[in-house]
């Protein structure tokens, strides 16, 4: 059913960078072509494809799953900010800032959290990212509760902005496709698939751990910067916010973790289906969005596009083989016939 | 330092082991994280709240109704919900647990509102002279029903068949199932009654201060701090990690102010995962 990774440099992995590349360069030039609403749209919807992009590397590649991108998000967009108030450095600067701190943050988190497998690690990032509102809302000199605002004359806006989103979203896809056809994203794959069987071939499992957590976490935080400068004005409640991760992890997932374009699916179909047509509504709009959450992993647990891909290739895997059914991996729980 | 304080910090420390019991309890028998144990907990104080704030009930007598209904809703939650996903992929239910904590957070906004509420009782501010400390009445309440539950707790999974079970359950699935034992009901009931005692510990939570439906969050931090601190497999352990907890965080607030209350639980969840991952969240013998 999966295909076989292939190694780095074989032409699977080009003509993907190829495309890649173009849409990156078609979506770069189209700016002054768009209006002012159309550039505000974009920057959000690449926002969050850039922070699904990244949990999709950390959660559906490498198998940690993470409630903690709001942690990174709230890095980026108060480094921004704080550089931006406190210094006379430019908003380019301010921006590499915001990827450098979500990555040390990163970094000194991967102390406690790398010791923690699955539920565990899900667990820590959840308490990093609540921990991280609280304290927030409480240092004055980040602006307590009401957060900060950042100098309107200094910041990217418009055209401008857009063309930093479409380039951080590019950064995340060419990291998807990076892992999805490297020797690398194979041993990640096998660190996540089974670890001791990695460990004795002799993949460092941690090593290889903290090579997804630091970019992802990184990405993450500059998605936390091309926030805070899209609202100029950032608070523990907007860019702190647990919504943060719930979107991340609800747009990878439905879409398909562990794929390249399935995040990519999953943004379009999340903003549009639900945030965008229940904006009025926002409780209605929270409680679909946890009842979809719920309802994908019940009954459609690879997502959306890995769907979409084999209905358009059945009558090509007919021919092959019957199509497999449910994956049976044994695990702990009998199979009684009072399961259904 | 006043003696005041660690005094507070105990009894407030009963509650957290009330709720990390409920959690320790699901992830050692069903091995499943459950992210929406705090929307339980506040699912009690709400439901409670339907009872006391609008048709003048006290507290104490909403409370075994609060623990009924949660039980209702929990129930069928396991059994057809979340054991058929714990077969799946490992990450399945726990992203279908967080899923449901923020459908419940919804669920609460929608149906109460956003403001504050509390649970009103005589004996929510009141307090009463205990060895010459004055001490909140609700506390020493809910101190004293903690401790209630959790001896109630430990004496059904020591002491009676469906306790067996449930250990039989815990140690072995495969092997219990051939013995007999239907696991997915022994989950089920697993469930419900960590649900239950939630459900208790967001009753009295509620009269003890108001709660919000994003309060359930820190609360489930808190009792997974409570879980990593006491390992699992004893109950006892369970509330003195609860304890040390409460005391812990009632210094912190003297020292520090009201603001790091939450913050100061979740640095030393985080320290205690660095110093002692796997002996503190490891599985002892039921």
């Amino acid at each position: 059913m999966k295909t076989p990774t292939v190694p780095r440099g074989t032409p699977k992995a080009l003509w993907p960078a190829v495309a890649l590349a173009t849409v990156t360069i078609a979506a770069f030039t189209l700016a002054p072509a768009l209006s002012l609403g159309q550039l505000d749209l974009s920057v959000t919807l690449l926002t969050y494809l850039t922070i699904a992009q990244a949990w999709n590397v950390l959660a559906g590649f490498s198998g940690q799953i993470s409630l903690g991108a709001a942690a990174f998000m709230a890095t980026g967009g108060y480094t921004t900010a704080l550089i931006l108030i406190h210094t006379g450095l430019p908003w380019p600067a301010a921006l590499v800032g915001a990827g450098i701190g979500a990555g040390l943050l990163a970094l000194l988190l991967a102390v406690p959290l790398l010791r923690l497998r699955g539920d565990y690690f899900a667990v820590g990032t959840l308490a990093v990212a609540v921990a991280l509102q609280a304290l927030l809302s409480n240092w004055n000199w980040a602006g307590g509760a009401s957060g900060l605002t950042l100098p309107t004359e200094r910041i990217p806006s418009g055209g401008n902005l857009y063309q930093i989103a479409v380039l951080v979203a590019a950064l995340a896809m060419a990291l998807t496709l990076y892992v999805r056809h490297s020797a690398f994203g194979l041993r990640l794959a096998a660190v996540r698939d089974n670890e001791p069987a990695a460990a004795g071939l002799g993949v460092s499992v941690y090593r290889h751990r903290l090579a997804a957590l630091v970019p992802t976490s990184a990405l993450t935080g500059l998605a936390g910067a091309v926030i805070a400068f899209q609202f100029v004005v950032i608070s523990p409640d907007g860019v702190a916010s647990v919504n943060w991760s719930l979107n991340a992890v609800l747009m990878a997932v439905v879409g398909g973790a562990g794929t390249v374009l399935g995040p990519v699916v999953g943004v379009g179909v999340v903003y549009y289906g639900l945030t965008r047509a229940l904006q009025d509504q926002q409780t209605l709009s929270l409680v679909i969005e946890g009842a979809l959450l719920i309802a994908i992993v019940r009954f459609a647990p690879q997502g959306a596009w890995p769907l979409i891909c084999r209905a358009v290739r059945v009558p090509i895997a007919r021919r092959r083989k019957p199509t497999p059914g449910a994956d049976t991996v044994p695990d702990a729980i009998p199979r009684t016939p009072e399961h259904v | 330092m006043s003696i005041d304080v660690l005094a507070a910090g105990i009894l407030a420390g009963g509650l957290y082991a009330l709720i990390g019991l409920g959690i320790s309890l699901v992830f050692g028998v069903l091995g499943l994280m459950n992210l929406a144990h705090g929307e339980l907990v506040i699912g009690g104080a709400y439901l409670a709240s339907l009872l006391v704030v609008d048709s003048g009930w006290d507290p104490l007598l909403a409370l075994p109704l609060a623990m009924a209904g949660v039980a209702l809703i929990a129930y069928p939650l396991q059994r057809y919900l979340l054991t058929p996903l714990l077969r799946g992929d490992k990450s399945a239910p726990l992203v279908a647990t967080f899923g449901l904590s923020l459908l419940a957070q919804a669920l609460f906004q929608g149906g109460f509102g956003t403001h504050p509420k509390s649970l009103p009782a005589p004996y929510a501010t009141s307090g009463v002279s205990v060895l010459g400390l004055r001490i909140q009445t609700i506390y020493l309440i809910a101190f004293g029903l903690t401790v209630l539950l959790c001896a109630a707790t430990h004496l059904v999974l020591t002491r009676t068949r469906a306790g067996s079970a449930v250990r039989a359950a815990s140690a072995d699935p495969a092997t219990a199932a051939v013995l007999g034992i239907n696991v997915p009901t022994v989950y089920a009931m697993t469930f419900t009654g960590a649900a239950v005692l939630a459900a208790a510990g967001g009753v009295l939570t509620g009269v003890a201060q108001s709660f919000t439906p994003t309060s359930g969050m820190p609360l489930l931090l808190t009792g997974m701090a409570v879980m990593a601190l006491a390992g699992i497999g004893s109950v006892a352990g369970v509330l003195l990690a609860g304890v040390a907890l409460g005391v812990l965080q009632s210094v912190s607030v003297q020292l520090f102010g009201g603001g790091m209350r939450d913050v100061v639980v979740y640095l030393a969840f985080f320290l205690v995962l660095a110093v002692r991952p796997q002996g503190l969240f490891r599985k002892a013998a039921g």
